[in-house]
């Protein structure tokens, strides 16, 4: 099953690529969000650490060549920083991380104006927690590669005179693989060579990722101020080891909407009709 | 409509799905469960040391009450950490650090660096990047590394063996050397090896069960890299009571080489890689958490004994002379004559 997600989604980054030289709506975006983080890691500590997080994103969408009209491509990426203090506010912890993902949405209406996309998604993160008063166990590296689902529900409307893009967007792995350390084994003995159990298949079970956005995308001409609230949430246990990361945060972006154009061949009166919002 | 139906069930998943880590607050009572509790799943030297964890909690959780204070809740936190008997194992708070002190308060110092400083070394010897060295007077090269935690690099090592590459054997006084980075002991051992040696393996708690461990993984030390300096002649490693966790491996390592040996006392062990936690109220907490044994599979954590026949104390009586009696034992095992 795995197998038969990732030749699709292989042939169709494929022929995303024959068709670079054709124009194509794309919404891309960067945005910042900043919030609550908090974190539980026992391999760090049994405590629960609470603070600020922040995570510079990058999104682009695209309408795919063989079917623009119901199939777009999104590639996202990001860059997290957490800092967090223990209950006693006596230690600090942070954590940097780098996530990247590509899904293909397949778009549909739904009654009342509503716009429903779903679709695969496959998603790399790596990053560290670093525990600043621990001695041999001072990090957690949180590396994972996973497939799953991406949804939205998206409906537009107008604000006064202006147009405003009202989106939630969900995001679940379902399956994939994951790192993690054996219960008390030490970084030092992974760097001597011990590299065993320390890779495993993601499954509900032991590694529970679910990502929510709701965002209004304020339009003015082709851009837009996007402001939103996201919720994240990572909860892992394997080897004894449970950790979970989670946060709360108001998300500020700008939005642009543009097509991509073959040089020399103006884009087609077609195209421009397709107002593919991510 | 009908997705929402799926809501419950949608929610139940999550619920599941988030996985449950106790919480404790910061009360007295579960400061000393959580306080048990870490070392109950963590520790690595139970069986070894004969410890009935049950049972040291049947004793001590009696004296702990909510209207105590601070001190007095660390004081009995601490005194139950001393039961493991660990020099690796200690409580932090604010206001204090508890150490097991009898793993080497019992035993005799050893080692006094005034003593070879006035009487062996004249205040005449070079220092550099944490390690002393100089020429004995019966030729014999003299290197003293008192931390691990010192940075020591392969040009340091260069010039050291360079200089007292004349020398007819090596003394590496690691006696009171408590211990540091495991790097630096791979740095020095390998310039006495000339082939791949097993140095030890490692192992490391599987799950919090007293005996889940993970198979020994064995760790092998390359030698020094071409074009580095080596040393083949013989090499006496002194060492004491106070050679301790990365001092006390180092120890072990050297002494499972030929024409190696190994004089003085006991060290003090110390061979359970330590982790950190901690508790709600702020206080940190360290133990040993990854046991090291030696070359022949043997556990560390109890020491090291001299190689046979080589046990040797300092002599209070002869150190008031100006004598350090395991210096003396030491060249004199090298060839060379203790008393010019």
């Amino acid at each position: 099953m795995l197998r038969k997600l990732l030749i699709t989604l292989c042939l169709s980054a494929a022929l995303c690529c024959v068709a670079a030289g054709v124009e194509r709506p794309v919404n891309s975006s960067w945005g910042l969000a900043l919030g609550s983080a908090h974190t539980i890691d026992t391999y760090l500590t049994p405590l629960r650490y609470s603070g600020w997080g922040a995570e510079l994103t990058y999104r682009r969408a695209q309408a795919m060549k063989f079917n623009p009209e119901r199939w777009s491509q999104n590639v996202d990426f990001g860059l997290a920083f957490d800092s967090m203090e223990n209950p006693a506010r006596n230690a600090s912890m942070y954590y940097a991380g780098f996530d990247a993902s590509y899904a293909m949405l397949w778009r549909t209406s739904l009654p009342w104006g509503v716009t429903a996309g779903i679709g695969p998604h496959l998603r790399g993160d790596i990053g560290v927690i670093y525990l600043a008063r621990n001695g041999n166990n001072p990090a957690s590296v949180k590396a994972s590669v996973t497939a799953g689902a991406r949804g939205y529900l998206q409906r537009r409307f107008t604000l006064g005179r202006m147009p405003v893009t009202l989106r939630w967007q969900s995001e679940l792995p379902v399956t994939g693989a994951f790192f993690s350390p054996q219960y008390d084994e030490l970084y030092y003995e992974i760097y001597l060579g011990n590299h065993s159990g320390l890779a495993h298949a993601a499954w509900w079970g032991n590694f529970f990722r679910w990502d929510n956005q709701v965002t209004a995308d304020l339009h003015f001409s082709p851009n837009a101020l996007r402001v939103g609230f996201c919720q994240t949430l990572l909860s892992t246990k394997v080897n004894n080891i449970t950790s979970r990361q989670w946060g709360f945060a108001f998300i500020l972006g700008v939005t642009n909407d543009w097509l991509t154009v073959t040089p020399g061949r103006a884009p087609s009166a077609e195209n421009r009709k397709i107002i593919f919002a991510y | 409509m009908r997705l929402l139906r799926f809501l419950p069930l949608l929610f139940a998943v999550v619920l599941a799905s988030c996985h449950e880590v106790k919480e404790y607050d910061a009360t007295p009572r579960q400061t000393f469960e959580q306080l048990w509790t870490i070392l109950d799943e963590h520790y690595c030297f139970f069986r070894e040391k004969g410890v009935d964890w049950e049972e040291v909690h049947s004793r001590y959780a009696p004296m702990v009450a909510d209207r105590m204070t601070s001190r007095e809740l660390f004081d009995v936190m601490a005194r139950m950490l001393d039961e493991l008997r660990d020099g690796h194992t200690n409580l932090s708070a604010s206001f204090c650090t508890s150490y097991y002190r009898r793993w080497w308060a019992d035993y005799p110092e050893n080692f006094d660096w005034r003593l070879v400083q006035e009487n062996y070394l004249n205040f005449n010897y070079i220092s550099s990047a944490g390690i002393d060295y100089a020429v004995l007077t019966s030729n014999i090269g003299y290197i003293r590394y008192s931390s691990f935690s010192s940075p020591v690099g392969e040009g340091n090592l260069d010039a050291a063996l360079s200089y007292l590459a004349p020398c007819d054997g090596l003394i590496i006084d690691v006696r009171s050397n408590s211990g540091g980075s495991m790097t630096y002991v791979e740095t020095i051992a390998r310039r006495f090896i000339t082939d791949r040696t097993l140095a030890y393996s490692i192992c490391h708690k599987t799950g919090p069960e007293h005996d889940a461990f993970s198979d020994p993984y064995p760790v092998y030390f390359n030698p020094a890299p071409e074009g580095r300096v080596m040393w083949d002649k013989p090499v006496v490693v002194l060492c004491n009571r106070g050679t301790f966790s990365a001092g006390n491996i180092f120890v072990s390592v050297m002494k499972s080489l030929p024409g190696v040996t190994v004089a003085g006392a006991t060290t003090g062990g110390g061979s359970g890689m330590p982790f950190n936690s901690e508790l709600t109220c702020g206080w940190g907490v360290r133990f040993s958490a990854s046991p090291l044994y030696d070359a022949d599979g043997r556990l560390t954590e109890f020491g090291v004994e001299p190689t046979e026949g080589c046990a040797v104390d300092l002599d209070p009586e002869a150190a008031l002379a100006g004598r350090d009696t395991m210096i003396d034992f030491a060249v004199g095992l090298l060839g060379g004559n203790p008393q010019p």
